[in-house]
C-alpha cells in the first residue's frame, strides 16, 4: 500500500530499512510519523514481534497482534532472508537507497553476515545505522541477553517501583524499548545534521540498559549528591509530596502537603478534617514526618467523594489532582477528544477503522497526523523489489521460491 | 557550548522543572547555546542554581536572569528572540501570553523561529488549564493503574517518568523541526501535551480496550502478553536483592532447566511447552523462587546468561553507578561544579563515533552569562546593563 507523497512534511525524503524487532520498532514509528518513507524489512514468514500480545478479538495471530500494529503504522513492509547470500545482496541494493537503517541484532550478528557499518558504508558512505542492544555494542555485558523485564532491572526502573511488602515492580508495557527508540530517533536526527556537515554517515549505539536508566528522574541524582538509596514506597511519591487514596468509585492521586490551608478549609467544610485544623499540622516538618496519619484522614474524607468530583474540586482550586484512569477511561477522555488525539485508522482485516493514539505534537506546518495501518507480511515486496529496485517478475519468482522473500 | 554537532544553534530556553530543562540539555549536549532564562525571584526548589537536581538537568547551558514581571524585559526577551533559532517553555498554557510573548509575538522579530511549548495539558482542550506534574500525568495515562499488582490498590512508578518522555519528544521536535525549516525557510510553533506524550507508550493497551471488549487489568510483573514464561521477579540472597528471569523459548528454557540441575518438578508435564509453562506460571513462580532464594542475584543472573537465560539483577542507585557495564561505556561522567564540586551525574545514552565530554561544564550560576548575553549579543553598555540591574529588571 502506497503512502500517498507529501513533499511539504517534516522528514520528506528521509528513507528508513526497519530491521527491528520490538526492541526498536517504535524509534522508525516516530519518523514515520513525522513524513520519512520507512520498510520494514522482515524475515520469511514475518518478525517475532508479530507474536507479543494484545491479539485483536484475543486470538493470537501475526496478522493481528496489536503490538506490531500500533508499533509499525505509517511504514511499508517487505520480507527478506538475510541469512541467504541472495538476500544480502538485495540488502545491499536496498541499503544504497537509504539514509537510515536501524536494527536490533544481538552485537556482532550482522558483521558475522558481512553486513557490519564497515561494509554497510562501502555501499553507501552517507548510510547512518542506529544499533539498539540490551547493553550495547561493547563492555562486559554486551553479550547478555536481554528484553523489557532485564533491561528495566538492570537500569534501575524496577527498583523504586513496588512497595516494600512486595517485589521489585516492572513499568507497565514494554517502556524500556520506547524509551531507547525515542533516544534513537533523537539520535537519527543529530546524525542527519552532522551528515550535512561532514558528508559522513555514522553508526550510533544504543544500550536499552543506559535508556532505562536515563529516565529515572531523581533516583540517581539523589545518590550521587545525598548518598541516598531510593527505596519502594508503593504509591507514596518518592518525596511524600503525593499518594493514592480510595474514592466511592475508584482512586484518586493528590497531594499531601501542597496549599496545605486551602485542603485544610476544604475538608473542614465537609466535617472531615479531623484533628488536622490543630496548629501544630501547619508546621511543615511537621507534616512529612506525619505523612502517615494526614493520608489516613485524607483516606476517610476521599471516600466520601467520587474520583470525578475530586478531580473538578481540586483542579479548580489549582491542585495537581487527578483519577488513576484506566486505559478505556483514557479512550473516553474529553480533554483528548476535544484535541482529536486519536486518529482513524483503516484496519480491512476486521473491516473497519480504529480509533489509534495519535502524536503529542501539534506541528503548526509540515506535519499529518494520521495513520495506515501496520504492513501485512511482505505485503510492499512488489512495489519495492520490482519497482523500486527493478528485479523482474522472473526474478521475483526465484527469490519467492528459494524463500529469500 | 561544545563543539557537538548542534554547534551554532541558539536556543532561548524558559523551561522549568523537569520536562523542558531534560529536552534543552539534550541540545546543549550536542553542541547547541542553551540559553536558560531564571528569575531571583522563582529560583527556588528544582530551580535553585546550587542544587544537584538543577545541574543535572540544567549543564552545559548558559544562565541568565530576567524578571518578566517588568514591562522592559518583554523588550529584552523580543530582541533575544530575534537573535535565537530556538525559543522553548513549558509553563502553563497562559503564563507566555500574559508576558506578551506569544508565538505570533515572537515570529515578527523572527520570522523563521520554531518555538515549541511543552504543558501538562496542551495548549488547546477543556482541561488546558489544569495543573498536573509528572505522577498526575501518569495517573491519568493508564501507566500508574497498569503498573500494579492489583486494582486495590494501583501502585504506579516511583518517579516522574512522563516528565522525561515529554523531554524527550520535545528534542525530537526541536530536530525535526530544524529540518523542516532547513528545506523550506519556514519556522513554526509545536504544542507539546505531556498527557498526550504518556499516552502515546500506552498505544497496545488504548487499542485493545478500543477493539476488544477486555476489561484489561493491572497485571504487576506478570508475563501478560509477552510470549515467555517463566517470566517475572523473584528473590535472591540478602536484604531486599531480587532478580528477573525471561524464558522465550525450549532452548532457554532447558538451559534453566540444566543450570537448576534438573529438578523433579522441572519435568513435570505441566511445564513441558511454554503454552503450559503459561498457564501454570504461578506454581512455575512458586517453584523457582524457591531456587533463587539460594543464590546471590549477581551470581545467579550470571551463571544463567552465560547458559543462554535472559536474567538481570534488579540494581538500585547505587548498583547502577558501580555498574561495571556502564563505566565501562563510560556512561558516568564528572563536571567540576564551582560551589557543589566535583560530582558525577549520566552522560548521554546517545554516543557518536567521536562523541566527546572533555569541554562540557556543570549548570550555569543564577546570571552567570548576563555579561555575555546582554552586552556581547544583544550589545548593551556597562552602563545600561547596571541601570537594568540595578532596577531588577535584569536579576
Amino acid at each position: 500500500m502506497e503512502v500517498k507523497e507529501n513533499k511539504d512534511v517534516l522528514l520528506t525524503g528521509i528513507k528508513v530499512l526497519d530491521l527491528a524487532d520490538e526492541k526498536a520498532s517504535f524509534c522508525p514509528k516516530l519518523l514515520a510519523d513525522m513524513g520519512a518513507s520507512v520498510i520494514k524489512v522482515e524475515r520469511p514468514g514475518g518478525d517475532p514481534s508479530r507474536d507479543i500480545g494484545p491479539f485483536w478479538k484475543n486470538s493470537p495471530h501475526p496478522e493481528k497482534s496489536l503490538f506490531f500494529q500500533y508499533n509499525n503504522a505509517n511504514k511499508r513492509g517487505i520480507t527478506l532472508d538475510l541469512e541467504k547470500g541472495l538476500g544480502r545482496e538485495i540488502f545491499l541494493k536496498l541499503v544504497n537507497k537509504t539514509d537510515i537503517v536501524v536494527e536490533t541484532f544481538p552485537p556482532g550478528y550482522l558483521k558475522d553476515l558481512g553486513l557490519g557499518f564497515e561494509a554497510l558504508s562501502e555501499v553507501n558512505p552517507r548510510l547512518i545505522l542506529l544499533s539498539v542492544t540490551g547493553f550495547g555494542k561493547d563492555g562486559p555485558r554486551s553479550k547478555y541477553k536481554s528484553c523489557d523485564l532485564v533491561a528495566s532491572a538492570f537500569g534501575g526502573s524496577l527498583c523504586v517501583s513496588g512497595s516494600s511488602s512486595t517485589p521489585p515492580l516492572k513499568p507497565f508495557g514494554e517502556q524500556s524499548h520506547y524509551t531507547a527508540s525515542l533516544f534513537g530517533a533523537i539520535a537519527i536526527l543529530l546524525a542527519l545534521r552532522k551528515r550535512t556537515q561532514s558528508g559522513k554517515g555514522e553508526h550510533i549505539d544504543i544500550s536499552m540498559q543506559e535508556a532505562v536508566a536515563s529516565t529515572l528522574d531523581h533516583v540517581m541524582v539523589r545518590y550521587f549528591y545525598d548518598r541516598v538509596i531510593p527505596e519502594r514506597q508503593g504509591s507514596l511519591h518518592w518525596d511524600s509530596s503525593f499518594c493514592i487514596s480510595p474514592c466511592k468509585d475508584g482512586y484518586l492521586l493528590l497531594t499531601l502537603f501542597q496549599q496545605w490551608e486551602t485542603l485544610i478549609e476544604l475538608m473542614d467544610s465537609e466535617d472531615m478534617a479531623e484533628d488536622l485544623v490543630e496548629e501544630s499540622w501547619r508546621d511543615e516538618e511537621y507534616r512529612l514526618r506525619h505523612a502517615d496519619h494526614i493520608i489516613e484522614v485524607l483516606e476517610r474524607w476521599t471516600k466520601t467523594h467520587t474520583t470525578d468530583e475530586l478531580f473538578k474540586l481540586g483542579q479548580l482550586m489549582r491542585f495537581p489532582w487527578a483519577p488513576v484512569q484506566s486505559p478505556r477511561e483514557v479512550l473516553e477522555s474529553p480533554h483528548l477528544k476535544a484535541r482529536n488525539f486519536f486518529v482513524d485508522m483503516d484496519y480491512p482485516q476486521i473491516g473497519t477503522s480504529i480509533k489509534c493514539p495519535g502524536s503529542p505534537y501539534k506541528f503548526s506546518s509540515g506535519f499529518l497526523n494520521r495513520r495506515k495501518r501496520a504492513p501485512l507480511i511482505g505485503e510492499d515486496n512488489i512495489s519495492v523489489y520490482r519497482n523500486e529496485l527493478g528485479l523482474s517478475d522472473e526474478e521475483l519468482q526465484r527469490l519467492s521460491s528459494m524463500h529469500v522473500i | 557550548m561544545n563543539k557537538g554537532v548542534l554547534n551554532g544553534l541558539r536556543v532561548l530556553d524558559f523551561t522549568w522543572m523537569l520536562a523542558g530543562p531534560y529536552a534543552t540539555r539534550i541540545l546543549a549536549d550536542f553542541g547547541a547555546e542553551v540559553i536558560k532564562v531564571q528569575c531571583s525571584k522563582t529560583a527556588r526548589g528544582a530551580e535553585s542554581d546550587l542544587t544537584g537536581y538543577f545541574n543535572t538537568w540544567n549543564r552545559n547551558k548558559r544562565g541568565i536572569t530576567l524578571d518578566m514581571s517588568y514591562p522592559e524585559a518583554r523588550e529584552i526577551a523580543l530582541k533575544l528572540t530575534a537573535k535565537s533559532d530556538v525559543v522553548i517553555e513549558n509553563f502553563s498554557p497562559r503564563v507566555m501570553s500574559n508576558w506578551g510573548l506569544e508565538y505570533e509575538n515572537l515570529k515578527e522579530v523572527k520570522r523563521d523561529l520554531i518555538m515549541v511549548s511543552i504543558s501538562a495539558m496542551g495548549q488547546t482542550g477543556p482541561w488546558r488549564d489544569f495543573v498536573a506534574y509528572g505522577p498526575t500525568i501518569q495517573a491519568l495515562s493508564g501507566l500508574t493503574y497498569l503498573t500494579s499488582f492489583s486494582q486495590n490498590p494501583p501502585m504506579g512508578l516511583g518517579y516522574s517518568y512522563s516528565d522525561v518522555i515529554a523531554g524527550l519528544y520535545a528534542a525530537l521536535a526541536v530536530l525535526a523541526a530544524l529540518e523542516y525549516r532547513d528545506r523550506t525557510g519556514k519556522g513554526q510553533y509545536v504544542d507539546i501535551s505531556e498527557y498526550e506524550a504518556m499516552c502515546t507508550l500506552m498505544g497496545p493497551a488504548i487499542l485493545d480496550a478500543y477493539l476488544n471488549n477486555n476489561e484489561i487489568l493491572p497485571k504487576g510483573n506478570d508475563a501478560d502478553h509477552i510470549p515467555a514464561a517463566p517470566y517475572g521477579c523473584y528473590r535472591c540472597l540478602g536484604m531486599d536483592r531480587w532478580c528477573v528471569i525471561a524464558v522465550f523459548n525450549e532452548a532457554e528454557w532447558q538451559a534453566l532447566s540444566n543450570v537448576m540441575g534438573h529438578p523433579s518438578w522441572s519435568t513435570d508435564e505441566k511445564f513441558s511447552s511454554l503454552s503450559k509453562r503459561k498457564a501454570y506460571a504461578d506454581e512455575l513462580d512458586e517453584l523457582l523462587g524457591q531456587w533463587t532464594g539460594r543464590y546471590t542475584s549477581e551470581e545467579l543472573v550470571s551463571l544463567l546468561q552465560e547458559t543462554g537465560v535472559p536474567a538481570g539483577v534488579v540494581q538500585n542507585a547505587e548498583d547502577i553507578a558501580k555498574d561495571p557495564q556502564l563505566r565501562a561505556r563510560d556512561y558516568f561522567m564528572k563536571l567540576e561544579h564551582p560551589a557543589l564540586g566535583m560530582v558525577t551525574s549520566d552522560a548521554s545514552p546517545i554516543k557518536f563515533s567521536d562523541s566527546v565530554t572533555a569541554d562540557w561544564k556543570a549548570a550555569p550560576l543564577l546570571g552567570e552569562d548576563n555579561r555575555y548575553v546582554y552586552m556581547e549579543l544583544l550589545g548593551m553598555t556597562e552602563s545600561e546593563l547596571s541601570s537594568y540591574i540595578e532596577k531588577g529588571v535584569i536579576g
